[in-house]
């Protein structure tokens, strides 16, 4: 009779009970791009100077690679790479197109967002440019262009041998991607969280182009080439979130 | 922390819920298969331990272990007429596949059921018995909001929040010391928490007891459940429907007239789930009391 009462006096405790939820994060990875500050004039390592007046670049997709997606990597950098706008995020990529303009970020970071990657060892990074589409973040009426085009300069370049000037114009509307390695692997076997800075050094996309000499083709290609080496996955301890 | 805290990373996630995965029938202890005695009034307790996972892995998967306490309570006012009261206690840990998680203690939903005798083959120690059961799962279970103020899906829930009628019959044959009971329940959920409908779901329980001994029994059966899809706000969820097929043993002892205790395991022997959706073993201990 007492194992009854207590049975049913349970039972109504049971139904006053206040809930509870307690949560613990996982493994987390910050991501930002961290672009250079731009100067007045760059100095490109063929002698000319180069001033820009716009600098943009859109990242449709960035992802963690696994280390031991070493062949998977490769295929996919021979393979022609596609572009899908506004792929959905899975825990090792974001799909969100964002526009950076490289002239108003002045070495800022600006936030991509958050990875949530399952536990194992990833050694890089792979960053898709691509146009960007209608909703994308930092699309603004005044860089509608972005639509059109992956990445856009304009400016002026000077020939500091013959004191010519002539205008700079590049617009790179092909799809490209970037797979830069880590420093050191990411190992994650617990939660955690770890900061990984996309650097995007664009004073260096001029460098070993004769403006003189090459033709814009060989130039726009030259500076695919540039953009691609000029990003750098620098990690961070995440003590802080960025 | 509390459940403010949650936000939206969880409400992102792309795998979602099974309403109603359980093994097993959580009233049978309690009410017994055997024929009512009139005036009988029961107590139990019991513990069960589950666990299944959903969403593919390094994708989207969230895997789920629950544990809940069980508080029943049953009353004959006939010897053709049992009802029931189920009282859970639910303890749910839900892991991302990023190894995050969330620990939720929470009262479920409150369980209710008529069992009627609606055959027998005589009145003094049936050999042969046949039940209607009817009973109703009331929306008794707090709910659970993200940071944004909406609830959070079925899998941060402790119930399903809704209205759901049950029907279903039961035979019971006894053939001293070998017993038979065959059950057939259907549970039909209507739309509850997050706008979510948990699958309507059918269970058949196949369950042999061999009683050598006045004071201990072992138990052998099947468990078989088809459930239909599951939607959220009017979509189908893909990881709901299939059916799965558990084998049970089990053991039962009196070690008074008035204590039972019994202890059961489920291993899935046969998974047709949709989805991507794998339960895992299931575990039953408990305590039955007879005033």
């Amino acid at each position: 009779m007492r194992f009854s009462l207590l049975v049913v006096l349970a039972s109504l405790a049971l139904g006053t009970l206040p809930h509870c939820m307690r949560i613990t994060d996982g493994i987390e990875v910050d991501v930002a791009y961290q672009p250079e500050a731009t100067p007045a004039q760059i100095r490109t390592d063929m002698g000319y100077r180069v001033a820009l007046d716009r600098a943009l670049i859109v990242v449709g997709r960035v992802e963690l690679i696994r280390c031991d997606d070493l062949l998977t990597g490769l295929w996919e950098l021979v393979a022609p790479a596609s572009a899908k706008a506004h792929v959905l995020d899975t825990p090792t990529s974001l799909g969100v197109p964002l526009v950076i303009d490289l002239m108003e970020s002045a070495g800022t970071p600006e936030y991509a967002g958050t990875l949530k990657p399952p536990p194992g060892r990833y050694c890089g990074m792979r960053v898709l440019g691509m146009p960007a589409d209608s909703d994308a973040a930092g699309l603004t009426g005044e860089n509608l262009e972005m639509m059109q085009w992956s990445v856009m300069v304009t400016g002026r370049v000077f020939d500091t041998m013959s004191g010519e000037e002539v205008p700079l114009e590049a617009r790179i509307w092909e799809v490209f991607d970037c797979e830069m390695r880590f420093e050191r692997p990411l190992v994650f076997d617990r939660p955690d969280l770890e900061r990984v800075s996309i650097r995007i050094d664009h004073p260096k996309w001029f460098d070993g182009i004769d403006f003189a000499l090459q033709s814009s083709d060989a130039v726009q290609q030259q500076l695919t080439e540039n953009i691609r080496s000029s990003l750098e996955a620098v990690l961070s301890d995440g003590d802080n979130r960025l | 922390m509390i459940a403010a805290l949650v936000g939206p990373f969880w409400v992102a996630s792309g795998a979602s819920a099974c309403g109603t995965c359980s093994v097993g029938d959580p009233t049978l202890t309690v009410i017994g298969f055997e024929q009512p005695k009139a005036h009988r009034v029961r107590t139990s307790a019991a513990l069960r331990h589950r666990n299944d996972s959903i969403g593919e892995t390094n994708l989207d998967r969230l895997t789920l272990s629950e544990q809940r306490m069980e508080l029943a309570g049953a009353y004959s006012p006939t010897d053709r007429l049992s009802f029931s009261l189920m009282m859970p206690l639910v303890h749910r840990l839900i892991t991302e596949v990023n190894l995050a998680e969330a620990n939720v203690w929470a009262p479920g939903d409150l369980d209710f059921r008529v069992r009627g005798v609606v055959w027998r083959d005589r009145k003094f120690a049936p050999r042969h018995l046949v039940s209607l059961i009817t009973g109703l799962e009331f929306p008794t279970s707090t709910i659970e909001y993200g940071e944004d103020g909406l609830p959070l899906p079925l899998e941060f829930q402790a119930g399903t929040g809704s209205w759901d009628p049950i029907a279903g019959s039961s035979y019971t044959m006894f053939m001293d010391p070998w017993s038979l009971y065959v059950s057939s329940i259907a549970i039909f959920p209507t739309t509850g928490i997050a706008d979510t409908r948990a699958s309507t779901s059918f269970r058949q329980t196949v369950l042999g007891q061999y009683q050598p001994w006045s004071f201990l029994a072992f138990q052998v059966g099947v468990e078989f459940r088809i459930d239909g899809p599951g939607y959220i706000s009017g979509i189908r969820d893909p990881n709901t429907g299939g059916h799965i097929t558990y084998g049970t043993l089990g053991i039962v002892g009196l070690p008074h007239e008035k204590v039972m205790l019994h202890v059961t395991a489920a291993l899935p022997m046969v998974q047709r789930l949709d989805g991507t959706h794998r339960e895992g073993f299931s575990f039953t201990a408990g305590l039955v009391y007879e005033i």
